[in-house]
């Protein structure tokens, strides 16, 4: 590498190491910006990555003592829990791994946990391969739509019966007056 | 107050100076234009880039930042500090083979141009 420096350099080479030098500089600007980002944002994962982790939380959170940044346990994202759950989204906000939002059932009217609001729904409709009676009431589970009828339940809102199941809604409200608004009438 | 202020008057405009220094562009300046309008720099920027990404170069120069990064506290490193930390090794460890490629096509282009 040396060596070419010490050669007497004509002009034109002299331009034209120049120009490279300019290149490198672009280059290793683009480079230190990418490094830069992937500091800030935690992207940089090591072998021993729990190590990692609290090291980068101490750090975090004496900043944070020092910058009054707002310190959080989460850690770098990328870890925790998986992406982009976990960490810090794009508002400095947390969020828990499992949904805490408490959201109204559409099928039984009950409060539910939103992350288990999936498991909610298969007990609530009946899990569509297992094959229920066609019960309209039901008074050992609680629950207080027959799961037969659960997919006019969803129907009946836009108060349109589908014809092929004209015999469905029928036994669907016999079980569910207490809902008015969700069952269909029409007969 | 024209007449109370002939000194106005007869300043000299500002841009004068400048506009001497201006009127010869540096031959580097040409070469730069004539790199850019053509289209050869990009070009070059993007040779370059590859056979760096090739012989590991940019790996070595992102474990740099890394180490820096862990050693200072990821959230105290600015892009101007990651700069200074690369530039000098990163300058002495470019493959001889690398730049003497990339020399040769500036060198080309130079002659190309009939400027030299």
């Amino acid at each position: 590498m040396s060596s070419s420096n010490d050669a007497p350099l004509s002009p034109q080479s002299e331009l034209a190491l120049s120009c490279f030098e300019e290149l490198l500089n672009c280059v290793v600007a683009d480079v230190a910006s990418e490094c830069h980002r992937i500091a800030r944002l935690g992207l940089d994962r090591s072998v021993d990555s729990e190590e990692e982790e609290l090291r980068v939380w101490a750090a975090r959170t004496t900043a944070a003592t020092a910058g009054g940044e707002h310190p959080h346990p989460g850690g770098g994202g990328a870890a925790e829990e998986g992406g982009s759950k976990g960490g810090v989204d794009v508002f400095g906000e947390t969020h828990p791994a499992i949904a805490a939002d408490v959201v109204e059932c559409m099928n039984c009217g009950r409060p539910v946990v939103a992350g288990r609001f999936a498991p909610h729904l298969e007990k609530c409709m009946g899990k569509g391969r297992k094959a229920r009676p066609k019960i309209t009431r039901s008074s050992s589970t609680g629950r207080t739509r027959s799961s037969n009828g659960s997919t006019a339940a969803f129907y009946s809102p836009y108060s349109t019966p589908n014809p092929n199941r004209a015999s469905v809604p029928n036994g669907v409200t016999d079980g569910s007056t207490a809902r008015g608004d969700y069952s269909n009438h029409a007969a | 107050m024209v007449c109370g202020r002939r000194a106005s008057i007869n300043r000299p405009p500002t841009p004068s100076a400048e506009e001497d220094r201006e009127k010869e562009p540096s031959l580097g300046e040409i070469i730069n234009i004539k790199l850019v309008e053509s289209g050869e720099k990009e070009k070059l920027m993007e040779l370059l880039r590859e056979r760096l990404v090739e012989c590991g170069w940019r790996d070595e120069m992102k474990a740099l930042c890394r180490a820096y990064a862990r050693k200072k506290g990821r959230n105290n490193v600015t892009v101007d500090d990651l700069i200074h930390v690369i530039t000098p090794k990163g300058r002495a460890s470019v493959p001889d083979s690398v730049k003497a490629e990339l020399l040769q096509r500036i060198r080309s282009f130079l002659m190309s141009t009939s400027l030299r």
